[in-house]
Parts: structure tokens; C-alpha cells; sequence
């Protein structure tokens, strides 16, 4: 820089003078290209207002694209993703409600009941028809995924038809439980594999694909945000440097030590960026959290107990049909270490369902210190942390389970003894029945999935009231900053005039 | 000099800032994006994964490779096929030699551990094949005093022997190609694993075996991918259940295994999930 600061006033009056001459012969603004000390001044105050309103608009895009992606995951697509995660167990609940009518034969009061159980079969039905209603919504312009809806709308039709010939035969015939005519184990055989092997896997990867959805919505959302705070940072530190230099440009030239107007912008900028990064990032947390401890968990239970409910209907077929046993058993299995799979220390796996279930009772006092891996939809959910009590209900999840497989080992030995009249009791009557226990078991898994589901209502409406009154905090600021900025190069700019 | 200085230190903040937000996106690219495929399949699994003599590969796997590939926007040009062993499967994907694995690969808990499944695009069943009129064998149990033979690293003799309690006389060789070779001999009396497995070697002589037809536990086959690629994964998920939609699953099982008495599941599989 030039040495003439010592005497600033004349030198630049003069070239100022020159400089206006050549300004008006092109038809600029006035400030364009004026050197010196004024021309620098309106230079620097320019850009401090321009970075102002860069700050505004970059912070303003990133939170209502916060905005955005709350409404998407806590408010649109994620509850419907949650919705279809009860469209299989809705199904399956219905085909173990049918199975249980069938196997009651004439003997209407045995468990629950014939009427409770179809009293339940007809709301499972409701619900199977609400989630396919949601899964369509959530399909929608997805010429695959509208298809796999319509395929699993027309297999409900057609398992209808069958269960509803199977009842009048099975009604007609008026048999004790346990022993329908052949007939009817024909049809509902034929029932319970259209269920099986093609309604319900069409059921499950609705809801997989749902929650594809909400996985690559999330994760968009989370890239752009972290861009979007990346540009906050960004344009509150370029309107800092501004400041700053403005200040230290006034200070070099017109030797005021203070100017108290951006002094105070400046301390409004670093608290407004600040802010502002935290509340992103605290939003980028919560949805994180609503989306791993709450959906994705949801979503796990929804399908363990989605699995389970078919386990159990596999129970009622192996009573039902002992010529598929052996594939009803092993079905059950496989389903069983869907939910909970366990690799023992020696790895040496559990092959039948009698070791399996040995060793799950040898999991489940203290899951935490079982020396293998717990693995599966619901061993995976068996993790520290979370709300308070979450770790007593997994606990009494587990405690349940174990005691529903030694129920169900206690039916097979019955019924392997010849003794169907005493397994079908064992299976449905009375307290500590497999009915019974798996009752209590189920109520606890749903508990454990009622506590994931307030996890990501909690995390959403928090995200919900980080972002209030921030559209507002960020107009009136920005605005604050502006006139802070005017009223501090004003009385400088009017020493020249 | 302070505003050149300050200057140069807010445009270092931008960049700075610019290049934070931009690391996170380094890593393996999805296969969803890819446009170029290796894909490993089985050497020796007639019907499935087979290397013909011109050093193309032939089977079920193959063909449903090609379609994912496909699906996911890459030309049979732009696919290249490599034989893995089943030992070498999880290895090939851990270190990217291949992006996707489709080989008689059974989706296991454990397996899950470490690398993600696209699929099941086939649950395949363990079945029984016997010489062609032997009528003595019907369900597992009936394999009580038979010569049972398995390939080695495999565990169907067990699942059968252990599991079952069905007391056969295990008879092990290095792969099932040999207890093929040995049940047409008469050296053994039953050979169990995978039915599309037995499928495929009864396809080649249909003469000589015949398939039981009484399945016993679930292999799900899946499509390996890279356990971070969960994109990868969904996007495989939706061009299998295209395959099921348009018919070209069921195409493609009777294609291969049609003349082999197998009862085929032309309906889409339970997908596992790609988290």
C-alpha cells in the first residue's frame, strides 16, 4: 500500500474528483472504482451487507430443509413404514385365528374361544386392509412395488375362499379338536402355503422396501444437512472476516480504536452461527435417533413379532397335520432363530429345536453376560441404553420367549407320546399353556416396540421444538446486523461530504 | 495487509468447510451406480454356476446374475464372471476383488456378520437323490442303514445323522461330484444337500437318479454384496422381485431344472433385509 495515508484527505479528494469525472462519462454507479480511502469503505460495508444476506439465505435453506426432512421421516413416510409393519403380522394372526378354529372342531370353548377367535380373525383382517392401504400410498408411482400391493390384495382374496370352504366342511363335520376330517386339513394345507409362500413373503418385502424408502429419504436428507451447516460455518465466517476487517480498516485509517455499532454485529454474528450449527447438528442427532432407536427398532420388533405369530400358527399345523410335521418343525425353527439366533461360545450351533431351545434358557437370565453372540431380529434389540426400563422389558422379553419353546417342547412330547387330546390341551388350555405363555410373551414384545415408538415420537417432537421461532430469531437478526453495520460506517462516510 | 490477510483467512475457512462436508461421501461406490460388474459364481455346480469349455460360465446363477446386472443398468457387455470356491466367498467380497457373489451362497446369521444379502432369489430345500427305481427311500427317515455320502466342508450327513436322528452310514469324498459318480456306481445308497443341487446333476442324467421330492430345512440362496452397500443391496432386492413379477424366474428354474421332477417355488422369496 501507498505511503500517502499520512495525509489521506487532500490526495483522495483529488482523485476522487478525477475518478467521478470518468464515472459519469460511462453511466456507472458512484462507488465503482473509486479509489482511496472512501471508495474502500463503501467497498468493505458493501460486502459486509452482501455476506449478510448470504448468511440468511444459507441458514435459511439449511433449516427449512431440516424442516423438510422431519415432516418426511417423523410425520410422512415413517409412520406409514411403521403402518405396514403390521400388515404381516395382521396376516399371520389371521391364518393362526383360522388355524385355531379349525383345530377346535366342534369343541367351541376350548382357549379363548371360537367367537374370540374370530372376532380377532376379523379385526386382523381390518388392519391387514388399513397397512395395505399405506403401503399403496407408499408405492405410489412404483410400478414394482404397486405391483408386489396388488399381488398380496388378490392372495388375500383367494386364502379367504379357501379358509372359508375349510370352515363350513370343518362346521359340518363336527368333530372333536384335534382331528378335522381330511378334507378340511387339505384345504386349509393349501390355505396356510398360499399364506405362507406367497402372501406373507410379498407382505415382508412391502415393508423391507418401505423402509428402503425412509432408509434413502434419511440418508439424502442427512447428506444434504451436513452440506447445509458446511455453508453456515462457511458464510458466517467470510461475514466475520468482513467485519473484522472493516473494523481494522477503520481503525488503520481513521484511527478509532472502537465502533461499537459492528463491535456488537460482530459478537451477533459469532452467536447466530453458532447457534445456528448447534441447533442443525442437535436436529441431525434427534433425526438419527429417530431413526435408529425408534424406526429401524420398530421396524425389527414389527417383524419379530410378525415371525413369532407364525411360529405359532406352525404349532397348531404340526398338531393338525402329522404328515408335514417334520416340515412344520423345521419351519419353526428356522423361524425361531429368525427372531433369536444364538452362537455359543464353543460355535458349535443349535441343529434341532430341543438344543435351541436349551440354549436360549441358558441365554436368558442375564442376556448381557451370555458368553456367545445373540444375533436375530430380536437379538439385536437386546442392547443397553434407551429410555428407562427398556432393558427390564427386553429382559422380560426374553424371559418369555424361553419360556414359550420349553411350552412348545412340553406339547411335541405329548403329542409324540400318542397323547394328541393332552398336547391339544397343553397347546390351549389354562395357564401356563403354549397359548397362554405365548400371550405374555407377545405383550412384552409389543411393550418393547411401544418404547422404541415413543423413542421416535420424543426425538421428533424435539427436533420439532429445536427448530421453532428460528425463522423469525434469523430475519430479525440478519436484519440486526445490517442496520448495525450502517449505523457503524455512516459517520465516517459523512466526513467526506 | 490486514484485509488481503483476512481475506485469505475466510476463503480458507470456505474451503476448509466446503472439503468437511464432501469426506463424508468417500468410500466404495454402490454398485446401484455401477457400470461394470464382477460377479462370482460356482465352477463346478452343474445347473447353477458350471465353467463350459470355452471358458464361459453356464447355470441358474448365472443367468440370474445376468438379470440383476441387468436390472441395475449394466449390459451383458459390462459384466465380467469369476469362479469362487465356497471357502473364498466371504473373502472375495471383504476385500473387493467381485462386487456380488452368486454361488449356492446360503444367507446364515453368522454370514451376516460380515457381508450383506441381497435376496434370497431361491430357498433352496435339502432333498435326497437316489438311483432311478430305488423306492425304498420317501422321506429322511427312510435313510436308516443307508450309505449316505456328503462333500467335504459340507454338513448335510450331519443335519441328517445329528439333527434328524436318522441313524446312516456316512461316507464323505472330496466333492458331491464324487458321491454323484459313486451313488451311479452303487457304491452308495443316497446323496443329500440342496435340491437345485441335485436338480442340476440330475439334469445331466435323468436316467440314471431319481429326486426324492422330500425337502427338510431351508437354504436361503443370496446375493453377496459388501456389507456397507446397502443401497447395492436394495437395489438387488428390487430387480429380483422384478424377475418374479415378469415371469423370468419361472422361466429361468424350468429352464434348468425342469426335467428334473423338482417341485420349484415360482413365488418370490422372504427377502432378509439389507440391515
Amino acid at each position: 500500500m501507498k505511503r500517502s495515508t499520512e495525509a489521506p484527505e487532500i490526495a483522495d479528494r483529488l482523485a476522487t474528483r478525477a475518478a467521478d469525472r470518468a464515472r459519469r462519462r460511462m453511466g456507472l454507479p458512484p462507488w465503482v472504482g473509486r479509489p482511496g480511502t472512501r471508495g474502500r469503505l463503501w467497498l468493505l460495508s458493501a460486502l459486509c451487507l452482501v455476506l449478510t444476506g448470504v448468511l440468511f439465505a444459507v441458514t435459511g435453506s439449511a433449516i427449512s430443509r431440516a424442516r423438510e426432512g422431519l415432516e418426511v421421516i417423523g410425520r410422512g413416510e415413517g409412520p406409514k413404514v411403521v403402518a405396514t409393519a403390521d400388515l404381516y403380522f395382521a396376516l399371520s394372526d389371521m391364518d393362526a385365528q383360522m388355524a385355531n378354529v379349525l383345530l377346535m372342531g366342534s369343541e367351541h370353548s376350548l382357549g379363548d374361544g371360537r367367537e374370540y377367535a374370530l372376532i380377532r380373525y376379523e379385526q386382523r383382517r381390518a388392519a391387514a386392509t388399513d397397512a395395505l392401504l399405506h403401503a399403496a400410498q407408499l408405492a405410489a408411482g412404483d410400478p414394482v412395488e404397486e405391483e408386489n400391493v396388488r399381488a398380496v390384495m388378490e392372495g388375500m382374496n383367494r386364502y379367504e375362499n379357501l379358509v372359508a370352504q375349510a370352515r363350513l366342511l370343518n362346521d359340518e363335520a363336527g368333530r372333536p379338536a384335534g382331528e378335522p376330517p381330511d378334507e378340511v386339513v387339505e384345504l386349509y394345507r393349501r390355505a396356510g402355503e398360499l399364506m405362507r409362500q406367497d402372501i406373507l413373503p410379498k407382505a415382508y418385502n412391502l415393508t423391507l422396501d418401505s423402509g428402503a424408502t425412509v432408509r434413502s429419504t434419511y440418508e439424502e436428507n442427512s447428506a444434504a444437512a451436513s452440506v447445509g451447516t458446511a455453508l453456515v460455518a462457511a458464510a458466517a465466517t467470510a461475514l466475520f472476516a468482513a467485519l473484522i476487517a472493516l473494523q481494522l480498516f477503520l481503525r488503520k485509517r481513521f484511527r478509532r480504536r472502537y465502533n461499537l455499532p459492528l463491535a456488537a454485529a460482530t459478537a451477533g454474528v459469532v452467536v447466530l452461527g453458532l447457534g445456528a450449527i448447534g441447533m442443525l447438528e442437535q436436529q441431525a442427532a434427534l433425526l438419527r435417533t429417530a431413526k435408529e432407536d425408534g424406526l429401524a427398532s420398530v421396524l425389527s420388533l414389527s417383524r419379530a413379532h410378525a415371525i413369532s405369530t407364525g411360529m405359532n400358527a406352525d404349532q397348531s399345523r404340526w398338531l393338525m397335520d402329522p404328515g408335514r410335521a417334520h416340515t412344520y418343525e423345521q419351519n419353526f425353527l428356522e423361524d425361531a432363530e429368525t427372531v433369536l439366533f444364538l452362537v455359543p461360545e464353543n460355535g458349535h450351533l443349535p441343529g434341532d429345536l430341543e438344543s435351541y431351545t436349551g440354549e436360549v434358557a441358558k441365554a436368558v437370565p442375564d442376556p448381557t453376560a451370555y458368553p456367545g453372540k445373540t444375533l436375530g431380529l430380536l437379538g439385536e434389540e437386546i442392547r443397553p441404553g434407551g429410555v428407562e426400563g427398556r432393558e427390564e422389558v427386553q429382559r422380560e422379553t426374553l424371559r418369555f420367549y424361553s419360556a414359550y419353546l420349553e411350552a412348545d417342547q412340553e406339547m411335541r412330547k405329548l403329542a409324540e407320546e400318542g397323547r394328541i387330546g393332552a398336547a391339544v390341551d397343553a397347546h390351549m388350555s389354562g395357564q401356563d399353556s403354549v397359548e397362554d405363555v405365548f400371550d405374555r410373551y407377545e405383550r412384552s414384545l409389543v411393550q418393547l416396540t411401544a418404547l422404541h415408538r415413543n423413542t421416535f415420537d420424543t426425538a421428533v417432537a424435539e427436533a420439532e421444538a429445536g427448530l421453532r421461532g428460528w425463522d423469525a430469531a434469523l430475519l430479525g437478526s440478519c436484519l440486526g446486523f445490517a442496520a448495525l453495520v450502517v449505523l457503524g460506517v455512516r459517520p465516517r462516510l459523512a466526513e467526506y461530504r | 495487509m490486514g484485509l488481503r490477510r483476512v481475506a485469505l483467512a475466510a476463503g480458507a475457512a470456505l474451503v476448509l468447510a466446503g472439503s468437511g462436508a464432501c469426506t463424508e461421501a468417500v468410500g466404495r461406490p454402490s454398485i446401484a451406480d455401477a457400470t461394470r460388474l464382477v460377479i462370482g459364481v460356482k465352477a463346478d455346480q452343474p445347473g447353477l454356476g458350471l465353467r463350459t469349455e470355452d471358458g464361459d460360465f453356464a447355470g441358474f446363477d448365472v443367468d440370474v446374475a445376468l438379470y440383476i446386472a441387468e436390472e441395475l443398468g449394466v449390459p451383458r457387455s459390462g459384466v465380467e464372471f469369476v469362479g469362487v470356491t465356497s471357502q473364498e466367498r466371504e473373502d472375495v467380497l471383504i476385500d473387493g476383488d467381485v462386487d456380488l457373489v452368486l454361488a449356492t451362497y446360503s444367507i446364515t446369521q453368522l454370514r451376516k456378520t460380515v457381508v450383506a444379502f441381497g435376496g434370497p432369489y431361491y430357498v433352496a430345500r435339502q432333498d435326497i437323490l437316489v438311483r432311478a427305481g430305488d423306492t425304498t427311500v420317501r422321506s429322511v427317515a427312510d435313510l436308516e442303514g443307508k450309505l449316505l455320502c456328503q462333500g467335504a466342508g459340507s454338513n448335510s450327513a450331519n443335519r441328517v445323522i445329528e439333527e434328524r436322528g436318522v441313524d446312516a452310514v456316512r461316507i464323505e469324498r472330496p466333492s458331491y461330484s464324487d458321491c454323484i459318480d459313486l451313488l451311479a456306481e452303487g457304491e452308495v445308497d443316497a446323496v443329500s444337500t440342496d435340491d437345485l443341487i441335485l436338480a442340476g446333476y440330475l439334469e445331466a442324467a435323468p436316467e440314471s437318479f431319481h429326486l426324492v421330492n422330500a425337502p427338510f430345512t431351508s437354504e436361503k440362496y443370496g446375493v453377496g454384496i459388501a456389507k456397507e452397500d446397502i443401497a447395492g443391496c436394495e437395489a438387488v432386492n428390487r430387480a429380483i422381485t422384478r424377475m418374479y413379477q415378469d415371469g423370468t424366474a419361472a422361466w429361468l428354474l424350468r429352464k434348468w431344472f425342469g426335467d428334473s421332477g423338482l417341485d420349484v417355488n415360482t413365488s418370490v422369496p422372504q427377502f432378509e433385509g439389507c440391515t
